[in-house]
């Protein structure tokens, strides 16, 4: 047995706000062996990042810690004068942010921010620190010549390497790692672990890993810490909460869990129907190009979000789009809800061209055929307004039923997204729902007006792992009901596999491949749809371990 | 609309806001006084006593150089006053949300237009042209809450104009925008209700720009001096050379009531900002539960009670 590097008892901290003070983390205990990594899931407001920023005592006021103990090597750090707090920081525990591009100082260079931890901690010369900075990068695998560059002049994977570079400057025992890898693609996700786990061989630390993701967790942590609403509800080895753990709420997040290979293994969506696809279809884009132009007054650039796309939507058909940040997915959904106007190309509805209008002034039977749900749905519903606001101004505004059946159409179509009683939520406010039933009333308003066509741009990404899986079901039995064609946008491949009927793979905006889902999962062509498909599967990251 | 609107919660919030409703307290006791008391008062035009007689039963206020009552004088120059405070407040604040409004919510050639407006009033020299507008134009309160606003609307419709933009690429205007909404729909009745709070502090902060500016036009003698405001009975008793003869009754009644107005508009406006952000108040209550020690030195206070 080898001792404990960091041991937590009953940590308890409070948010002081007007009202009642918000108990953010309740007699929260766990302890991390030495070498151990230690992961710890839970869904957004669960307090997972709370308790890793007590450790290093960073919470600012109104947070307080009211009870336990944060034992580091047998010492108290929760009794710790604020200059010996500040000495620990860094030295002994360091932490990678989860956002790169705001960890790091946008006016400065990588250089100045790396030199100044070995600068104020080791008291090094300017020139030795700049040396060391220069081991340092190449250590996370990035040139020595970049040493010079700013945080913008970066890719986000390469970002996120100077990030960790800057956590290993003085080689601590503890690194905590706060969402390192969420803003990432996935395969960039996997390059950055291979290199944190390569690491963690040669330099022998112990990591605190915490993020929502309990498949990466499974991954590669030694033991797991499951966080619901300030409590740490379960602690075990890796292998036991594989199996589901011993609490309702461990296995509901192993059991909400989506996989990209292997057999389909949810029971509850039905089977995909696949439409006849003859005649015309419902929506068609034509070689589609669409430019931006970036840059200042001098340098200006053109940057080709999408090229030469084409697509064919039926009537009652989900496509998947899957594709990573940057793909050029979301411009697709702006392009075809006329948010957007495309630079080349042509979009037909039914068979005919639509001019190229300004977002402005687009026509209402266009609106009323073409729908969207956004991603985020406390941004899309304004918190002004209750919900019967955001369902009853659609409808009126196109007709669809007369003023005095309005409120019973209503409350039917809140049922119809799984909000019941209906008159209840019709009364409420954005921000008396969870992000859950908010996103259902989104999707609520864009069925309102009967639309053929249903744009859900990662309608799911927002929201918290157990509850996904639900709003995925709704989207496919709302499908069924009224026959209405979905474009599934996602980064997901392994939830379009469950949703679509078909699934097109984007990167840097162009089509890599098409398919029948199933199909497109079981024999991917392309080697990018591979990595896509692996990097989302169980045991991904043995598999590139071994690779190696 | 139910209990748990946000505009309701706003209101709930500013009458039980100390700062706010202390405001509210004055100045609708103000505006009431400028509207009723006139019918309790004697003639403030009239010549009633010795001039310049220093407060007294008979003149709770003394008398001024013309011999009139300064407590009449300081109430019915409350109600002008007032009028072109809160009249130049108000279109300063409605210009300011259609210029700026359409200019942010609209973008590209409207707005380039309506920026180009903004900047020519932006950048003309403010004082100097209410001077001239002032004294070319026929003397009176209409004049003066028109030149206010000519000089006034500009900043507003920029600030307007830049909450618009931030606003109009939101994910619910968007929606908006989808649901087929139409826009003069999605400006009024979408976006302007999450910028309530910043309307009403310019309405308010228009105010008490106007009652300054339009006590020193007429102090200055640009307003037309036959009237009673609370400019002209400073002009006037600038005339009488208060200062220099000591009678200090003359002009303190009418400038603390400037003061008085203006603080509690001031108040108004910290009790709306405080409301719509909670932040600020709830700021004020952690620090009084913590040792100051613990205060801002970058490390987590710990507060246990039984070690």
């Amino acid at each position: 047995m080898s001792k404990n590097l960091i041991s937590i008892k009953n940590l308890d901290v409070k948010y002081i706000t007007n009202k009642k003070p918000v108990h953010a983390v309740k007699d929260v205990s766990f302890d991390i062996k030495k070498g151990e990594i230690f992961g710890l899931v839970g869904e957004s407001g669960c307090g997972k990042s709370t308790v890793v920023q007590s450790i290093i005592r960073t919470l600012n006021p109104p947070a307080i810690i009211t009870n336990g103990y944060i034992k580091y090597n047998n010492k108290d750090i929760l009794s710790l004068s604020v200059s010996e707090v500040r000495k620990l920081r860094w030295s002994q525990i360091s932490i990678v942010m989860q956002s790169a591009l705001n960890a790091l100082n946008p006016v400065l260079t990588i250089k100045e921010q790396i030199i100044d931890v070995f600068i104020t901690h080791k008291g090094m010369s300017k020139f030795e620190a700049v040396e060391k900075s220069k081991e340092l990068l190449e250590l996370v695998d990035i040139d020595r010549d970049r040493l010079e560059s700013y945080a913008h002049e970066l890719s986000g994977g390469m970002r996120q390497r100077v990030v960790l570079a800057i956590a290993l400057a003085l080689t601590p025992p503890l690194i905590i790692m706060d969402e390192p890898t969420t803003a990432l693609d996935v395969i960039i996700e996997r390059e950055i672990l291979l290199k944190i786990l390569e690491l963690r061989k040669s330099l022998d630390f112990t990591i605190l890993f915490i993020t929502h993701d309990l498949n990466l967790l499974l991954e590669f942590a030694d033991k797991i810490g499951v966080m619901k609403k300030g409590e740490l509800v379960e602690v075990d080895i890796t292998k036991k909460i594989k199996l589901g753990g011993e609490k309702e709420y461990t296995k509901k997040l192993i059991s909400s869990l989506p996989s990209a290979s292997g057999k389909r293994g949810i029971e509850f969506f039905p089977e995909p129907n696949l439409p006849s696809k003859t005649g015309i279809p419902m929506l068609e884009m034509k070689n589609i190009n669409k430019e931006y132009l970036i840059g200042g007054f001098f340098k200006k650039k053109t940057l080709h979000a999408v090229k030469d796309f084409s697509l064919r939507i039926f009537k009652g058909e989900i496509i998947g789009l899957v594709g990573e940040s940057g793909s050029g997915k979301s411009t697709i959904a702006q392009l075809i809800t006329r948010l957007e106007t495309q630079t080349s190309g042509s979009i037909l509805l039914n068979g005919t061209d639509l001019k190229r209008n300004r977002s402005k002034n687009v026509s209402l039977g266009y609106r009323k055929k073409v729908q969207m749900i956004f991603q985020d749905p406390f941004g899309s519903l304004n918190n002004i307004h209750n919900v019967y606001h955001h369902l009853s101004r659609p409808i009126l505004r196109h007709n669809i039923v007369p003023k005095i059946k309005l409120e019973k159409y209503i409350y039917k179509l809140l049922e119809s997204v799984e909000l019941s009683p209906g008159k209840l939520f019709a009364k409420k406010f954005p921000h008396e729902m969870s992000g859950g039933e908010r996103q259902r009333v989104a999707i609520a308003r864009a069925l309102s007006v009967k639309p053929d066509l249903v744009i859900a741009d990662e309608p799911t990404s927002m929201l918290d792992v157990s509850i996904r899986m639900d709003i995925l079901r709704i989207l496919a039995k709302l499908r069924n009901e009224h026959n209405v064609a979905i474009l599934f946008i996602t980064h997901d491949l392994a939830s379009a596999r469950y949703l679509a009927d078909r699934i097109i793979v984007l990167q840097n905006g162009k089509k890599i491949e098409q398919g029948i889902a199933e199909d497109l999962i079981q024999s991917p062509k392309e080697l990018y749809t591979k990595q896509l498909i692996a990097a989302a599967s169980p045991g991904w990251l043995e598999n590139a371990i071994l690779e190696q | 609309m139910n209990k748990n609107s946000i505009l309701k919660r706003w209101g709930r919030g500013i009458i039980k806001n100390k700062k706010a409703s202390f405001g509210l307290y004055f100045v609708f006791s103000l505006i009431g006084l400028s509207i009723f008391g006139p019918l309790f008062t004697l003639d403030p035009t009239a010549f009633l006593g010795t001039p310049l007689s220093p407060p007294s039963l008979e003149h709770f206020f003394g008398t001024n150089g013309q011999g009139q009552d300064v407590l009449s004088q300081t109430i019915a120059g409350a109600r002008q006053t007032l009028l072109v405070a809160f009249t130049t407040g108000f279109f300063v604040v409605i210009i300011g949300a259609f210029i700026g409004g359409a200019a942010g919510y609209y973008g590209g050639k409207v707005d380039d237009f309506l920026s180009l407006i903004i900047n020519v009033f932006l950048v003309m020299p403010g004082l100097p042209l209410m001077v001239i507008l002032a004294s070319w134009l026929p003397p009176g309160p209409l004049t003066l809450a028109g030149v206010l606003i000519l000089t006034g609307w500009a900043w507003n419709a920029r600030v307007i104009r830049s909450q618009m933009m931030s606003l109009k690429g939101r994910d619910f205007v968007l929606a908006a925008i989808i649901s087929g909404e139409s826009n003069s729909r999605i400006i009024f009745v979408e976006i302007m209700p999450r910028i309530l709070s910043l309307l009403a502090s310019s309405f308010i902060g228009a105010s008490v720009y106007a009652i300054g500016a339009q006590v020193g036009l007429e102090f200055l003698g640009l307003g037309d001096v036959s009237t009673v405001s609370w400019g002209t009975n400073l002009y006037w008793a600038s005339n009488d050379l208060a200062l220099l003869t000591g009678s200090w009754w003359t002009f303190v009644p009418t400038g603390l009531s400037i003061a008085l107005i203006s603080f509690s508009l001031t108040l108004i406006n910290f009790g709306i900002d405080e409301v719509t952000n909670p932040r600020l108040i709830s700021e004020k209550n952690w620090k009084k539960e913590l040792p100051d020690n613990t205060l801002n030195n970058g490390v987590t206070p710990v507060v246990r009670k039984n070690v």
